[in-house]
Formats: structure tokens, C-alpha cells, sequence
């Protein structure tokens, strides 16, 4: 099995720091959905820098792997990915909150390059995520595509008729990841809506499925890398990640699924983070 | 139009045809279907291209996101449900995924108005033009008759955006020649008159025509438009026979409510706010029956038609 290096692993975190910096320094101009975004963000930096096959200079090369982001309000950790990969110029982001900004609080394929499919919406994404999938064995290509999740969208019942439908097909080119951080607008998604378990339901949906933790770089690596895990399967990741990873205070929180930080605070939580970057930079390679 | 020589043609197999024949031209062209595959609008298309027929249940709103990213990798879906399913279970998936995105997506709505009437008023669908209406970029076509519809098929093909197509399941007399030419976005006048314009669609053209004839039997000189294209709506043909007529009236097998009457209306209301009368389906679920008798029940027969129009023309 592949396996990242120690290099590989001090790159990832000084990227996904990098992004949650520069995520806060969009939130300067309004507020945003900072909690999704912070538990996705690992796992969406490991996608764009070590899994897809893509081109940010050829955004459209139809040879690409896609990636849709079903759960459309974690968009800032996508929009910081994207700019660091050079889909678009990294002064875009600082016009979030802008009025006819190009990152929008949900993201807009006709705004942005590097967007495959607008969402917002949720239960959306996976459908389309199928579709593209099966079009791949329409025309002959080898291309995967990846959707994210979040658990809470899990409640919507168009996400188990994809999960039904790519199941049927055995459309083993596709991959669900599914943002677990176990939180919603209103709570916990255990009392608001329980969506477990997640994983059987999938399994019994006929995808096959894999639980990993959505912050350790390698086992995201591993895991990504693996798929598909059963020739002839979907393959779903239920990934167990912590909402707000990285803002030591906002951690687990569902408060701050979607967060309105005053301007004169956003130094301090640039530097909370940070410091969190210092701590498990100390641990790399240990 | 004398009822011996008359031709019937059944909407659902002359569309079946045309999608055959368009998946014949255009590899891209695929099916989707949602339980509704068979005896419907795409029957033989399944047959003919297996592999680009996509089966997705009895789960329209899957179905439609389907569609949608299947019109991202350049196929032209043409996805079918019965009326209800598709216009309103999946309704959000139409507005984000389809509409807003202007996305390729071809959207058969199986068995409009009183197509199915005996199944009941979940069955019998009244609002599809007011809800789709409202949606931007989606064309809305809604043929009359077998010519119509055939060519409405290639029409919604060519067209690089949405499009939402009203299928009947009624037989539907033939009133147009081999050598007619549908084009979208264009009514067109069957019957030249002076004295009122009578504006319908779909399976209400046959009955409107009739009811014509037995004005101009009580002296009465209508003009009938067929508006088979409810968006983008010929404006200027309601305004031009308006200004000829002075007086209108839609005929709907709809609710009147943001239908083909509320969509004329809004043209008149700006620019030549005549006097004007709705008929169709007056806000309320239908009642269970045979498509015959709820036509009649409804007013919606050549007969009460024409009595509504000499109401409208005796009180105005």
C-alpha cells in the first residue's frame, strides 16, 4: 500500500493550515459556515494534492477526476483549496462578502473554475455525482468521482435514492465521503436527526465501506488511495472528523456550524490556529 | 374538420417515435425513465439503445439530479414520469440542478390535465404550467396534436437549455398537414376571425376549434391562436389578434390560476388590457371520473365552450 512520507505529511498540514488562515481572513468580510469547513478541509486538501487527477491550468480536461461538493455551505475550505492549487487567483478570496462576489457562501460552477457542479441545497450532489459516474461508462473513460457529505445532510431522502441507485448500477467509480462531525444547525445529529449508522446503511445499500478519522493525513491517504475497495461497489468513506478543527474554542461546537466572528477577533483566531498548526507540525514524523 | 376523416394520433407513440429516431442522430441522446418505462412516451427508446436507457425507480428526485449530471458530460437526457412526480416531487432538483445550471435536460411530463383522471386528484395534475412557469431558462412546450408534438421532440433536442414537454395521453385529432413547421416560441393562427381571439393549448385546440364553428354559426367570427409554446410566450401574437379582436379568451385544460390564462394575461395586462375570460380548471382538485366527463363537467367541451364564450361576448 502507498504510504505518505514525512515530507508528504508536513506539506498536507502546512496546506490545510494555510487554508484555515486564509479561510478566517475571508471571514473578515462576513460571516460563514467556518465549522463544516474546518472538519472537511484535511480531507479535501489530501484530494486536490495527492488524489485527483487534475489540471488546474485545464479545469475542464474531460480526463479528470471530479470532485462535487454535496454538502455546498463547507465551500470555503473548497474555494481556499482551489485558489492554493491555482484554479483562480488567490485575491478572489478576499472579495467573499462582496457584493456579485465569485465565492458566493455556496459555491457557483459558472463563477468559479475549479466548480463542477453548484450546490447548496443538500441531498443534491450525490445524484449528479451518480450521473457523472455512469456517463464515464458511457463514453469509455476511466475518470472517479468524488461527492462529500456532510452526516447531517444524511437526512435528506434524495441521498439514499442515489445511494440506492449506485448501488443498483455497481458504479464502483464513484466515492461518498461523508463528512462525519456528528453536528447540525440545531445540535447534534443524534438528537436532531440520527443518521447512524452510517456506515451498515450504506453497506446494505450495496456500497462498500470504510470508517476512518478525517484528520490523520495517512489514513485519509490510505483510504483514498484504496478505492474502489470491491470491484463492481460504490465505495463509501465514513470519515469521523472534529467540526471547527483547529479553533480550539469553537471545536465541537454546534454553534459554530456557521459562525459571525467580529473583524477585531479574526487575528486571534488566526493565531489560535496557528498555533495548532505548531503543535502538530511538532508531532510529524514522531 | 369532419370526424370520418379525421386522424387520431396518441401523443405517447408519436413522441416515442420521434425519441428514436433522435437517439438514431445524436448518440448523446439517452432515456430516463422512473417506473414509467414501458407503454410510455419512451417506450421504444429502451428497446432500441438498451445501454443509453437509464431505469432509476420510483425516486424522481434522484432521477433528476441524474439528469443533471448527466447533461454535464454533454448527453441530452430526456428523463419521464407521470405528470405529478416529475413537475412537483422533484421540483427543487428542476429549479437547482436544471434550470439554474441551464442545463440540457429534456423533462417529459407523462399524462397532463385530465389525462388519467380516474386515478384521482394526486393523478390529475392542474398546476404544472403555474409551477414550471415560474422557473428562468426552462422553455415550456405544450403540442396539440400529433405533427406538433413529433416536432416538438427534435425542437426541445436542438435547444441548448431546459426544456419541459406536456405529453396527454388522450388521442389527439390531427390538425395539422405533413408540410406544418413547428417552431418554438411561435403561436400560430388556426382560424382567422374578427371578433374575439380564442387562445388555447394542448388538447383544448381540437375543442376550441369546434366551438368556433358553432360561433360563427351564432354569427360569431373567433380567431383561435394555438400557444403551444407557454415559454417564452408569443407576446406578439396575442397583442397583434388582440388589437384586431378586442376582446380574449384562454381555454385551459389547467387550473386558471398561472396558466395558459394567467401567462396571456400578464401580456395583455401591460400593453392591451382587454376585456378577457378564463376557462379552464377554477382553482380546485378534480373530481374522480372518465376523461370524457370531466371534460364536460369541467366546461371544457366544444359545446361549453362555445356557451361560455356567448356568456362572455353578452355581458361585454
Amino acid at each position: 500500500m502507498s504510504r505518505l512520507s514525512a515530507d508528504d505529511l508536513k506539506m498536507l498540514l502546512e496546506k490545510s493550515y494555510m487554508c484555515r488562515e486564509n479561510i478566517l481572513k475571508m471571514m473578515r468580510n462576513a460571516e460563514g459556515h467556518i465549522g463544516g469547513a474546518f472538519s472537511s478541509l484535511d480531507m479535501i486538501t489530501v484530494l486536490y494534492n495527492k488524489i485527483l487527477r487534475h489540471d488546474p491550468k485545464n479545469p475542464k480536461w474531460p480526463q479528470r477526476d471530479r470532485f462535487i461538493l454535496s454538502a455546498g455551505h463547507k465551500c470555503l475550505a473548497l474555494y481556499a483549496v482551489l485558489a492554493d492549487q491555482g484554479y483562480f487567483d488567490e485575491e478572489i478570496l478576499w472579495t467573499y462578502g462582496q457584493f456579485m462576489t465569485k465565492v458566493a457562501m455556496h459555491p457557483e460552477e459558472k463563477l468559479l473554475a475549479g466548480i463542477e457542479f453548484p450546490t447548496g441545497s443538500l441531498g443534491h450532489g450525490l445524484p449528479v455525482a451518480h450521473a457523472i459516474a455512469l456517463a464515464a461508462r458511457l463514453d469509455n473513460m476511466d475518470y472517479r468521482v468524488f461527492a462529500m457529505l456532510g452526516d447531517g445532510e444524511c437526512a435528506e431522502g434524495s441521498v439514499w435514492e442515489a445511494a440506492m441507485s449506485a448501488g443498483h448500477y455497481k458504479t464502483d467509480n464513484l466515492v461518498a465521503i461523508i463528512d462525519k462531525n456528528g453536528l447540525q444547525v440545531n445540535g447534534s445529529t443524534y438528537d436532531v436527526m440520527s443518521s447512524a449508522p452510517l456506515q451498515d446503511k450504506f453497506k446494505a445499500f450495496g456500497w462498500s465501506t470504510a470508517v476512518i478519522d478525517g484528520h490523520d493525513f495517512s489514513q485519509v491517504y490510505e483510504c483514498l488511495e484504496s478505492v474502489p475497495f470491491e470491484k463492481g461497489k460504490p465505495s463509501c468513506i465514513v470519515a469521523n472528523t472534529t467540526k471547527c478543527k483547529g479553533l480550539d474554542f469553537a471545536e465541537g461546537k454546534f454553534q459554530y456550524h456557521h459562525w459571525h466572528c467580529e473583524p477585531d477577533k479574526i487575528d486571534e483566531a488566526i493565531d489560535i490556529v496557528n498555533l495548532a498548526k505548531s503543535k502538530e507540525l511538532e508531532n510529524v514524523g514522531k | 374538420m369532419s370526424e370520418n376523416n379525421a386522424i387520431f394520433d396518441d401523443p405517447r407513440k408519436v413522441f416515442a417515435k420521434a425519441l428514436v429516431e433522435l437517439g438514431e442522430i445524436n448518440p448523446d441522446v439517452i432515456y430516463i425513465s422512473c417506473d414509467s418505462s414501458l407503454g410510455a412516451s419512451g417506450a421504444d427508446f429502451n428497446k432500441r439503445f438498451p445501454s443509453r436507457h437509464f431505469e432509476f425507480g420510483i425516486a424522481e428526485q434522484n432521477a433528476m439530479g441524474e439528469a443533471a449530471g448527466f447533461a454535464t458530460c454533454k448527453k441530452i437526457p430526456f428523463i419521464a414520469a407521470y405528470m405529478p412526480f416529475v413537475a412537483f416531487r422533484c421540483f427543487e432538483q428542476v429549479r437547482d440542478d436544471v434550470c439554474k445550471t441551464k442545463l440540457n435536460v429534456k423533462i417529459m411530463g407523462n399524462n397532463c390535465g385530465f389525462s388519467v383522471s380516474a386515478l384521482g386528484a394526486t393523478h390529475t395534475v392542474l398546476e404544472d404550467v403555474s409551477v414550471m412557469r415560474a422557473l428562468p431558462n426552462l422553455t415550456i412546450f405544450s403540442p396539440c396534436d400529433g405533427p406538433e408534438y413529433y416536432q416538438a421532440a427534435f425542437a426541445a433536442a436542438e435547444i441548448d437549455g431546459p426544456v419541459f414537454i406536456r405529453i396527454h395521453r388522450q388521442k389527439a385529432i390531427r390538425l395539422h398537414n405533413d408540410d406544418f413547421k413547428f417552431t418554438p416560441g411561435k403561436g400560430e393562427i388556426l382560424k382567422k376571425g374578427k371578433d374575439i381571439t380564442l387562445i388555447s393549448c394542448s388538447s383544448m385546440v381540437a375543442n376550441t376549434l369546434e366551438a368556433a364553428e358553432m360561433l360563427l354559426g351564432a354569427g360569431v367570427d373567433a380567431e383561435v391562436v394555438n400557444l403551444s409554446t407557454i415559454k417564452p410566450l408569443d407576446s406578439d401574437i396575442i397583442l397583434e389578434s388582440s388589437a384586431k379582436t378586442g376582446r380574449v379568451a384562454t381555454v385551459e385544460e389547467h387550473n386558471i390560476k398561472g396558466g395558459l390564462g394567467g401567462a396571456v394575461a400578464e401580456v395583455l395586462v401591460k400593453s392591451n388590457p382587454v376585456k378577457m375570460k378564463m376557462i379552464g380548471i377554477n382553482d380546485l382538485f378534480a373530481v374522480v371520473g372518465e376523461y370524457d366527463e370531466l371534460i364536460e363537467y369541467y366546461g371544457l367541451s366544444p359545446e361549453k365552450i362555445f356557451e361560455s364564450i356567448m356568456d362572455f361576448l353578452n355581458t361585454f
